[in-house]
Parts: C-alpha cells; structure tokens; sequence
C-alpha cells in the first residue's frame, strides 16, 4: 500500500515541479478511526471515520507556502497545485527559504520502532468496542465510593493510520502505526450543589500493552472523591509536587521559547541561554526519538530530516532549541529539527510517597486549570488542584489556588525527581518536588 | 472547557417535486434553483457527484436498522493563512477540507461516522456504519426533501475563496507599518491574516434542506517591543463573518497601533498583588467571564446528565436582579453568529438569565427531546468530522444604569482587568480561571499601574452572585474567541459592560 502512496506522492512533486516549482515536499496520510462511547449504562456514541489527506510545500522562486487538500479527485489535485503554485509566486522572495540538505535525509533510524500492531490495536470488532466500554464503566461503578456517582462516561478507541512523505531533493519515507485508548470521566456529588469530576485514561500503540479496562475506571472514581470538600487555602510560599501524569503541563511554559520561531522573533526568555545552567541541576532531559512503542517516536520529521537524539537539559544546562531549516538559516545556526519526539527525563530513585514525606507540609497538585506562560518573560500564572499536605500525609483537597512565578526562578527550585515517569505520553515525566513555590488562595 | 481567544448563501431544493424556494435577496453561489435535466434541483454539492437522490438513498441506510432520525452534513471549506514576518510577506497557507458526516439517532444514542471521499460507495457505508446504533431491521421513512428558507446575516459581495494573494497583501503591509510607526522599540511584527469559505449543507430524514455560505476573516498581530534588556510582547486580534471590505484602513491602522502601543506600556508593568482582591470587569473582552463562568453550565448536555452546577436551578435566582445574560447567533456578522445552527434550526437569541433569575438550557435536538422544550438552534459542531453538541455563540450581558467611572471609583483597592487571553471551567464544581494578559490597579477609586499575566481563579456561581454593579457600557469583543469542548473548536463572541465583581483570587509573579 505504501508504494502505491508513495506513487502518488511523487506525480503531485512532478506535477508541482511542471508548473514551476523548484524544491517540493509532498506526503499522504490515511486514517481509519474507531470509537464507542459509553453514558450511564448506555450506548451513547458510536463514532467512525476514513480519511486521506494530501499535503505540499512549495519552494517558487524563493517563495513559499504550505497547503493541504482532502479533495483528492485527480482534476481537483490539478486545479489545487495550479492555485498553490500560482499564488506561491505573489508573496516575498525569502532567501532563508529551502528544502533541508539532502545529507540530512541520511541513516534513518532503521530498527523497529513498536508502532504498529498488525492484529491488535485497530482490529477491534464493534462488539469487543462495546463490551470493553461496558467493563470500563463497570469497574468505575464497582469501586469503592461508587454511591456518590451521578455520571459515569467511558470511551474505547482505536486508530490505524499510514502516511508517506517525499521530496524533490531525494528523501523518501514511510510510516503506519496503530493505537488503542480507554477513557472514564466520573462525576460525584459533593457538597451542596458542586459536583466533581476526573478522568483517568489508559493508551498504548500495541494492544497487549494495555492495562485491564476496570482499573481505568476504579481509578477515575479515585480522583473524582479525592476532590469532595476541596477548598482554597491562603496565599503563601509553600512546597510543592506535582504529580508526573499533570507534569508535563509545568513543562511546557519550559519548552515553548525553545522553538527557532520564538527566538528568533526574540519571544523567548532562553535565546541566550544556550550552554548556561538556566534550571536545577537535578533536571535532564533528551529528546529521544527512537523510544520503542513511544507515542512521539519517528524516524523523520516534519521536513523528512533523518531524527537523532538531541540533548536538551543536561543537569540543567541548556544544550539545544528546536531549530527547523528557515529559522536556523536566519539565526545562523546548525538546523536540528523543527518538533520534539519523545521527552524523556531523567527519573530519581524515589517513588511519589518518599516525595510526600520529605515535603512534609505543602501542597500535591494533581491538575492544573487554566492559566499560560508568557514565553518572552517567562512569567507564568496557573490555576492548581490538588491536596493540602501535612506530615507526608493528605489532608483536604485544594481549589482556587494559582501557582505563579517565573520559569527561570522556579525551575531553580526543583528539588528532586520522583522515579515514575508517567509512560502515556510522549512527554514521560516523573513526578517533580519544588521548595518554596507562589500560591495564590483564599 | 476551554476557550481561546485567538484564533454560508443557500440554495432551496426538495425532492420529488416539491416547491424550490430560495431567498432572493442574497447574492447566492449559483442562482437561486437550477434544475438539471434529471429533474432533480441542484444544490452545490452536485459538483461531487452528491444529488438529492443520494441524499435520500444515504439517509435511508441510516435509517435501515431502526433509527429515530438520520441527517447528513456536507462540507467545502477552503482556508487560508497568509502571514507576515520582519517586514515581508512571505509565507502562505492553505487547506481545502471537503467532506460529509453522517448521524444517525436512536433514542438519545448517536451513531456517527464521516469520510472525506464523497463516492457514493463510501457515503453509503458511511452511513451503514452510522445505523448501527440501533439494531432492528426495518423500512426506512425517510421524507421528500424540503428546502428551508433562510436569512443570511453574512453575505459578502466576492467569497474570500475568489480573492487573490495579491489583493491581501497590502492589508499586513498597512498594518505592520502602523504598528512599527508607534515607536522605535517595536523590534518585531508578526501578522496573520486568515480567511475561510465554507459551504455547508444539512439533510436530514424528516426532509429537512438547507445550504449556508460561511465566511470568516481574522487577523493576529503580534509586537515585539525591546528597551535596552527588557523585551515585552503584546497581541490584538481582530475578526468577523465578513469579506474583504472588513479590513477598512483606520481598522488595520487602530489594530498595529493598539497592539505597538499595548506593547511599550507593558515596561511599566508592576506585579498583580496575588490573592482575593475586588476585580472590575472591563467591558468588552472581560465577556469571557460569562463564557466561562455561566454559560458552559448551561449547556443542556451536561445538565441532562445531572454533571452541571446549574442542573437544578432553572427559575432559581443566581445573580443580581440588573444581571441579564444572553447567548445569541442572530449577532450579524459576530464570530459567533449563524443563519442555521449545524443542525438546520435557524439561530435564535436565548435568555438564559433573566433579572437574576436562570431562564433556559441551551439546547441540541437530543437534548430538547429530554427536556421536552424546542430547540434553541444551539446545536453546533467544528466541522463535518463531528457529530453536534449544544454550544454558545455570542454570549453577553446586558448593560443596566450605572455609569462605568462609578464602579471603578468605588473600589478603595483592587484589579480593573481589560484583556484575557484563555479560560477554562470545571463543569460540576464551576470552578473557572481566565487569564489576564493586561488590566491595571485601582487605588482610592482610580485607575494607576498597569498590571499583567496574572491568572484570576473563582466559583462560577459565586462571582455571578457577587455581581453587584453593572454598567452601562455594554461592549462585544471583536476579537477571535475560540471555544473548545467534547475535542471540537467553534468560533464564540462574547460580551460585558464594566462589572463590579467582587472578590477574585489574583495569582501572579511576585507580588
């Protein structure tokens, strides 16, 4: 199938190549999806999809643009490339604008990466569908606390998709891959006319990976009631963790100015950071694109440049941005890629509770509300959930607290790593110990 | 629930000989209703292949296992971005997005499914896939289609599918001249400009026909200002269902300026005092707070489920009786506005509370046959890819009597807060946050240091009851509110005069 796709892809280059077009990236991706969702006992949703997608990048006469269609009768491709081509030539010569350097296409990565499951993950019936959704809320309405539930939602899903991808210049590439997911929200009374509600999710690109659908339900309930009677407590200066599944979203007001196009357009609070020790020295992190079974996992980016592991935090020196070809011609510098894969930091050796223990009195955040970064400042302000701790110990929910300061202070106050990086996600972060954080409250 | 604030003309036509009634008064792709030598009308989705009488053969596999009602939604939407950077134009994007979902209802279960190729093989297994929701084996009943006759509060004189790349760039180059006029500290200027033409087509088995023309406009302008080491952004936003002739000269010139000038007062920026302060809603942007605050909790989907902290408050007061709250899709050409919800129910204005008093849901059709109440044309889904769910359009409050320098000269100390960036809503517990980009500090009943990025956190419920003063300014956004629910965004707007709104819990850097 792929050479075939492949086929096609390489007519739309010759194509855009015969009205003009220098450098041509093209590629197809085709997607089959599958979803039931479960409400209260019920069939609530059943969802279905087939799609296919063409993509170009044109390089006119020192212009450019990027353009896709899902309108792939073979007279619309024609008219599409002669619009794209056409208004291509109007915009600004950009000298800085051009396909990567072919020796970047070079040693893909050629090993089995775990991303596709040829009998399991996208082979569901539409009755394993509903009987897998059926169990997830099952377990959620089995659980201890069930008599507080007022709602229970439960979703299985599964994905199988293929994509290949070509340039004028000389790179090639194929990827498929599948993946499966469960999903339970539950909703619980809690006092007066609140109400509160969790989720807990299990995904995976290999089918036997999955864990049993009633724990992901047991566990969504959990999280739900750890939430009754939550309230602010008052501003201060406080420790804190943050649990590894919600961590990723702290990371990220850390990650944004590390992108060519923030630094380059001086958005970034680390331009000139490079090789200095910005953070804590217990924070390593690589981009390691060749995990196999990671969700972020590939052999070539977005321009089809061979991926390579990238060290971004070594012990909290800074060691590399995200730089695609344009923004690193304009800054001059080496190109490394355009997009992170998997992010994986370097775990401690403790687990989440010998984290509570040392804190002592602080607050666990187990969700975050709202809130942004500003990535040319690095000031942040976030909305939190979470426990009150005290002795190691849990004592209330919290809500209606910010967490706010500046990543470049706070990142400082990492104190420890816990040892359980969080596995669904291409961002696998443990659980992070902060001393002395902002909270906003009561 | 979250929301950013960043970022259809018609045809009649029935089946089997009924009457073609198409609105005359629009300029309308094609003409008002073309019959093709098989006697079929046409509608514009006949270009692929997809006729009235497919129509009905898909809708009628819906219905083949022992669905309620069955609806098919076509789509032709073209997108374009056309951006801006260091002083040229130099980066264009495109995306054609055509396709059809189809949905099938079987008591208030939906099946749904929907494909990109619009051959009448994968439209009909599209819609096999669809009916199995139920599971009976039956005749369908599907009924000859029947054109609705809408009115639009959108056209626009050329589509901007028919508008060239050429004709776009003097619109960033005016506005990136403005915006760099300001001031010599203004390094960097980063302009988008994105337009969207989609057709849109619903048919359903009660014989239901309509087609809208769609257009959308936007633009985001971004500055970068530098003093000596300090360097601060700031971004304004401007957008609207309407053509070219939206982007008028003084409104390019007033977006650069207001962005620039955002920009450079931000060096004189002093930190938030954090924790519970009196806030001030500006009016305008601060619409978001009832976004947020409210108007999820009214969706009636979560409340048909008892997960909303309003599920039980219908005709209950929850707010000061000078508190009115609407949400309106017949707004013009706000961002939010329809003709026809996703559904085919023609947009209405929705009170939802009125003096105080919470009024009504907004409704989707599954949720108006729970509640036994007519729809509220709120039905709403981000493209042919999703099935629709009950959502807001343009959501405001009504202004009453007080003159907006009174509330402000009524608080001894706290927050005047006049541009957001985000929110996000806890449903159950009604819980929000929104994001304060700028606003500034009131000291002794007046307006003095500019403050910034400052998340505002609350309870709903509460700083709706807190609403003590509301004035006289009532102000639409004209930004790009994006609302994001079930995984699917749809364009909001949304509305506020200035507002006394009690306390607020106010997280911010080092204050």
């Amino acid at each position: 199938m792929s050479r075939e796709l492949l086929d096609r892809v390489h007519a739309v280059i010759k194509s855009a190549e015969t009205r003009g077009a220098q450098g041509v990236r093209a590629a197809i991706g085709r997607n089959r999806n599958s979803r039931v969702e479960w409400l209260d006992g019920k069939l609530d949703r059943l969802r279905e999809s087939t799609t296919m997608n063409l993509s170009v990048t044109l390089y006119v006469d020192g212009r450019y643009s990027a353009s896709s269609t899902s309108d792939l009768r073979p007279e619309a491709i024609e008219d599409f490339l002669d619009d794209i081509v056409s208004s291509t030539r109007l915009l600004a010569e950009d000298p800085h604008r051009r396909l990567p350097d072919p020796s970047r296409y070079a040693d893909p990565f050629e090993g089995d990466l775990g991303q596709y499951d040829p009998n399991g993950a996208a082979s569901l019936t539409g009755i394993e569908r509903r009987r897998m959704a059926a169990a997830l809320e099952e377990g959620t309405r089995s659980s201890e606390g069930a008599d507080r539930i007022i709602s229970v939602k439960a979703s299985v899903s599964d994905n199988l998709y293929e994509t290949v991808m070509a340039a004028s210049n000389g790179m090639e590439g194929t990827n498929q891959g599948t993946s499966f997911s469960m999903f339970v929200r539950a909703t619980v009374n809690d006092e007066g006319d609140r109400k509160q509600m969790d989720y807990w999710y299990d995904a995976c690109l290999l089918r036997d990976k999955a864990v049993k659908p009633e724990s992901v339900g047991q566990k969504a309930l959990r999280r739900a009631l750890a939430k009754v009677g939550a309230r602010p407590r008052p501003a201060g200066e406080y420790d804190c963790i943050i649990e590894n599944n919600v961590a990723e979203r702290a990371l990220g007001g850390l990650l944004q100015p590390l992108y060519g196009g923030a630094i380059q357009q001086q958005q970034s609070f680390l331009a000139d950071k490079m090789g200095e020790q910005v953070i804590s020295p217990m924070l390593t992190m690589l981009d390691q694109p060749h995990v196999v079974g990671g969700f972020g996992s590939a052999r070539y980016d977005g321009e089809g440049m061979a991926t390579r592991p990238m060290p971004i935090f070594e012990e909290g020196v800074l060691k590399n941005f995200y730089l695609d070809t344009y923004y690193a011609s304009k800054l001059e510098m080496e190109a490394t890629t355009g997009s992170s894969t998997n992010l994986i930091l370097a775990p401690g050796s403790r687990d989440l509770d010998a984290l509570l223990q040392t804190m002592g009195t602080g607050i666990l955040i187990t969700g975050f509300v709202g809130g942004n970064s500003n990535p040319t400042t690095g000031d942040f302000s976030i909305g939190v959930e979470g426990q009150w701790v005290e002795n190691g110990r849990l004592v209330h929910p919290i809500s209606e607290m910010n967490l706010s300061g500046n990543h470049l202070q706070s990142w400082k106050q990492l104190a420890e790593l816990g040892n359980d990086p969080f596995l669904i996600s291409d961002v696998r972060c443990p659980s992070f110990r902060f001393t002395g954080l902002q909270f906003s409250g009561a | 629930m979250r929301l950013v604030m960043n970022r259809r003309d018609f045809l009649a036509l029935s089946g089997a000989g009924a009457a073609c009634a198409a609105a005359a008064s629009l300029p309308v792709w094609g003409t008002g209703c073309n019959a093709s030598t098989s006697g079929e009308h046409q509608t514009y989705f006949d270009q692929f292949g997809v006729g009235s009488s497919l129509m009905r053969r898909i809708l009628d596999k819906g219905l083949s296992r022992g669905g309620d009602f069955s609806e098919i939604f076509l789509q032709h939407k073209i997108t374009h971005w056309t951006g801006m950077q260091d002083n040229q134009v130099d980066r264009a994007y495109s995306q054609v997005e055509l396709g059809a979902g189809i949905r099938v209802l079987k008591g208030e279960a939906t099946g749904f499914a929907y494909c990109e190729d619009l051959s009448e093989m994968a439209l009909l297994q599209a819609a096999e896939t669809a009916a199995a929701v139920a599971d009976a084996s039956v005749e369908a009943r599907v009924q000859p289609l029947l054109a609705g006759d809408i009115t639009s509060r959108y056209p626009v004189a050329i589509p901007w599918s028919e508008i060239g790349t050429d004709q776009k760039l003097p619109l960033l180059t005016q506005a990136n001249d403005a915006a760099r006029g300001v001031d010599d500290r203004i390094v960097r200027v980063t302009i988008y400009l994105g337009d969207e033409t989609s057709h849109v087509l619903l048919a359903n088995s009660e014989g239901r026909l309509v087609e809208d023309d769609q257009p959308m406009t936007i633009m985001y302008l971004t500055c970068v200002a530098m003093d000596g080491q300090k360097i601060e952004t700031a971004s304004e936003v401007t957008s609207s269902r309407d053509g070219l002739g939206f982007f008028t000269p003084s409104r390019l010139t007033q977006l650069g300026q207001v962005a620039a000038g955002d920009a450079i007062e931000m060096f004189s920026a002093v930190p938030p005092p954090i924790g519970e302060h009196p806030v001030v809603l500006a009016a305008g942007t601060s619409g978001i707070l009832l976004h947020e605050a409210i108007g999820h909790g009214m969706e009636a989907d979560f409340n048909r489920i008892g997960t909303s902290i309003y599920s039980d408050m219908i005709d209950k007061k929850v707010a000061h009786e000078d508190v009115t709250i609407i949400d309106d899709g017949t707004n013009g050409r706000l961002r939010g506005s329809l003709n026809v919800d996703d559904e085919g129910v023609e947009a209405q204005k929705t009170v939802l509370v009125e003096n105080g008093i919470l009024r009504s849901y907004l409704h989707d059709r599954i949720s108006s046959k729970h509640y036994g109440v007519a729809p509220t044309g709120s039905g709403r889904r981000q493209s042919f890819r999703y099935p629709p769910n009950p959502r807001m359009r343009n959501t405001y409050m009504l202004g009453a009597q007080t003159p907006p320098e009174e509330i402000i000269a009524s608080v001894e100390k706290g927050i005047y807060a006049e541009k957001f960036a985000n929110g996000e809503v806890r449903i159950g517990a009604g819980d929000f946050t929104f994001y304060l980009t700028q606003g500034r500090m009131i000291e002794n009943g007046k307006l003095t240091n500019l403050v910034k990025d400052a998340n505002l956190i609350g309870n709903g419920p509460k700083v709706l009851e807190n609403i003590d003063m509301v004035g006289s300014d009532m102000t639409m956004y004209s930004g790009g509110g994006n609302c994001g629910k079930d995984g699917q965004f749809v364009p909001v707007g949304f509305g506020l005069p200035t507002v006394r709104a009690g306390s607020i819990s106010i997280g911010g850097r080092n204050a």
